[in-house]
């Protein structure tokens, strides 16, 4: 088994940071909340900013009977409101409008921005009066940078201290990614051994270690277990052995002795397919070319197929080189040759193709719906339990498929057969 | 030959040393591994029959202590445990054969005439030679070519192996087991007649032309290759 991530490539974690991009996201989400903040203060400053100078010009109007003053001057434009002559049209349709902040396009005496203003003098004559606010648009283009740079600082840290945070963590996460990948490896003794920081990360790490723990401890135990079952079953099959070899020699005697292999042959059947079961790891895997496994097996089982009046073809096509261990494999591609051998018809094939390989027989074949229960041990879908084979052919190389993480096929031929592959694609 | 037979079963012990005593040799029993360590440090055997889990020290663990005391004497591990990894223990331990129980008396047997055959320093020899030949048959393993009689012989390359092998130990009983794991690498039974095949194309090729048979059957146990 294999871990679907794992933590090797520095920049595909950085992008894989769980923590990393919550802090991007919170940065993110501050930086857009600061700068709403800010275009609703320079907005309302701005409203506030415009209401103080109507304020003053207001004032300014009021402060006597002077509808007929005219005054032009860079800081004050007062007139009556009859006499325009001379105002950019601009002044002229903030007129109608009653007044309002007015930028011209070209400088009005020094000011190209101007708050306008139509009211009335304390007499009741209407008048215009205007006052430049540029230097009040100074001011507000102060603050913002102010406030810009400000954000900018801010949503830098907020990054950074995310990012740092971000990294914190990782380490730890990488370091349990990496312990799993150990474990799933098959290195039980792999441990995280983290527990400073007595955080969430760290609970999940000693929860960690110490399923490792149990589970380093359970394999154990079942190897011991499987150990002393081996030992306790086969001392007396020897014995028995030995009690039969010294009788008189006899059709009685071999017979015996006959049935006393084929009941450690099965034996030793039940206690392989028990050790590849509970095995672990890549211990003893090699690179294994599927071309010379497949050429060695049609050399080996090929004159025993010919001596059953069958053939063996070999079919290969772009056969890859897999990492494996190769006497499982051959195990396994025995098995299947033997299956083939007594259920298939007269004509065997052996393939390997790119990353599978397997057999094909043109025999009666199975029906599909039987195809999950064949792979389960000592299951023999004729149900005739005097018949060849212990049952546990499919069962072990299900078992191999499994522990290399490969899947095991089984389809259905036209117009009938079976084929079974052990698919290394996935690894 | 002097056998130091390392075996607790009380069923089991006196079974092998009857029948190996019954072939002409000299055996050793123990039933505790302390005992046949100090034994084996003390005397000088010509093989070791040690089985993995006895009382007192286990046989991997006797192996050990002599193989580090410079002890080069063959040994034969004789266990009830059989996995592939168990037998790689036993190899790594020093070991020179695993035979797993239940045996038949004659694998064992082969197996020890074997190992003693190592000890007399023939495998060695042999070992380094490209060019066997027995009788009027030739093999020539570096070009690969078989000559009986003159005749050109083809052969398959797991037959040379095959042939090889039995060529290396001539008159001596060589079991389907040993050429399953010397030949084919196969340390489980593939139910198929593997060997019993190949043998049976081999003697074709090799034999069947041929007056004189050089591969002979020996029923239930196994072949004898040569006189």
């Amino acid at each position: 088994m294999s871990l679907v991530h794992r933590a090797t490539d520095p920049l595909r974690w950085l992008g894989r940071s769980s923590t990393l991009r919550l802090a991007a996201l919170l940065s993110g989400l501050f930086a857009v909340a600061f700068i709403l903040a800010i275009f609703v203060a320079l907005s309302l400053g701005e409203q506030a900013n415009e209401r103080r100078l109507d304020t003053t010009l207001m004032t300014l109007a009021q402060s006597g009977a002077i509808a007929n003053t005219r005054v032009d001057s860079p800081a004050l434009i007062l007139r009556p409101l009859d006499d325009l002559n001379g105002l950019p049209a601009r002044f002229r349709r903030a007129v109608s409008t009653g007044g309002g902040t007015v930028e011209t396009r070209e400088d009005l005496m020094l000011s190209d921005v101007w708050r306008v203003l139509v009211t009335q003098d304390n007499a009741g004559a209407p008048i215009f009066v205007a006052v430049p606010i540029e230097d009040s648009e100074d001011t507000k283009e102060l603050l913002a940078r102010i406030l810009w740079s400000t954000a900018g600082v801010v949503i830098v840290a907020t990054l950074a201290i995310g990012l740092w945070a971000g990294l914190l963590a990782q380490r730890r996460l990488r370091r349990i990614n990496e312990t799993l990948g150990q474990l799933s490896a098959g290195d039980l003794t792999a441990r995280t051994g983290l527990k400073q920081s007595h955080d969430d990360l760290d609970d999940i790490a000693q929860n960690l270690d110490q399923t490792a723990g149990e589970l380093d401890r359970l394999v154990t135990q079942t190897r011991h277990l499987s150990a002393s079952i081996a030992h306790d079953l086969r001392t007396p099959l020897a014995r028995l052995r030995a009690k039969l070899e010294i009788l008189p020699d006899g059709d009685a005697r071999n017979d015996a002795l006959e049935e006393a292999t084929r009941l450690s042959g099965m034996f030793d059947a039940i206690m392989r397919l028990a050790r590849i079961e509970a095995g672990q790891g890549r211990d003893g895997f090699e690179a294994v070319a599927l071309r010379d496994l497949a050429d060695d097996l049609t050399e080996t089982f090929g004159p025993v197929v010919e001596d059953a009046q069958k053939t063996l073809v070999i079919d290969i096509a772009a056969p890859a080189t897999i990492e494996a261990d190769r006497a499982m494999l051959v195990q396994a591609m025995a098995n299947l040759i033997q299956n083939a051998l007594v259920h298939g018809g007269d004509k065997i094939i052996l393939f390997a193709k790119g990353r599978k390989i397997g057999v094909t027989d043109n025999g009666a074949g199975v029906q599909p719906d039987a195809f999950e229960h064949m792979v389960k041990p000592m299951v023999r879908l004729d149900a005739a339990r005097n018949s060849q084979g212990s049952g546990l052919g499919l069962a072990l190389v299900r078992a191999v498929a499994d522990r290399h993480g490969a899947q095991l096929e089984l389809t259905a031929n036209d117009p009938h057969g079976l084929t079974v592959t052990l698919n290394f694609t996935n690894l | 030959m002097r056998i130091l037979l390392l075996e607790d079963d009380t069923q089991l012990g006196p079974w092998i040393a009857a029948g190996l005593r019954e072939e002409g040799h000299v055996v050793d029993h123990f039933e505790d591994g302390k005992d046949a360590l100090i034994a084996a440090m003390g005397q000088d055997f010509d093989l070791l029959i040690l089985d993995r889990m006895v009382p007192g020290l286990d046989g991997l663990t006797v192996l050990k202590s002599l193989r580090a005391s410079k002890d080069s004497t063959p040994a034969l591990f004789l266990t009830a445990l059989g996995e592939v990894d168990s037998r790689v223990e036993g190899f790594e331990a020093g070991g020179d054969d695993y035979l797993t129980k239940p045996f038949a008396f004659a694998e064992l047997s082969a197996r020890v005439g074997a190992l003693g055959r190592r000890r007399e320093g023939a495998d060695s020899a042999d070992a380094t030679q490209t060019v066997l030949r027995h009788g009027d048959l030739t093999l020539d393993l570096l070009s690969r070519k078989c000559e009986r009689q003159g005749q050109q012989i083809d052969l398959m390359a797991k037959e040379i192996k095959l042939l090889e092998y039995l060529m290396r130990r001539p008159g001596r009983l060589v079991t389907r087991t040993m050429l399953l794991e010397q030949v084919w690498d196969m340390s489980f039974d593939p139910t198929t007649s593997v060997v019993e095949t190949h043998i049976s194309r081999l003697r074709s090729k090799i034999d069947k032309p041929f007056e004189k048979a050089l591969l002979r059957t020996r029923r239930g146990e196994g072949y004898v290759f040569g006189a």
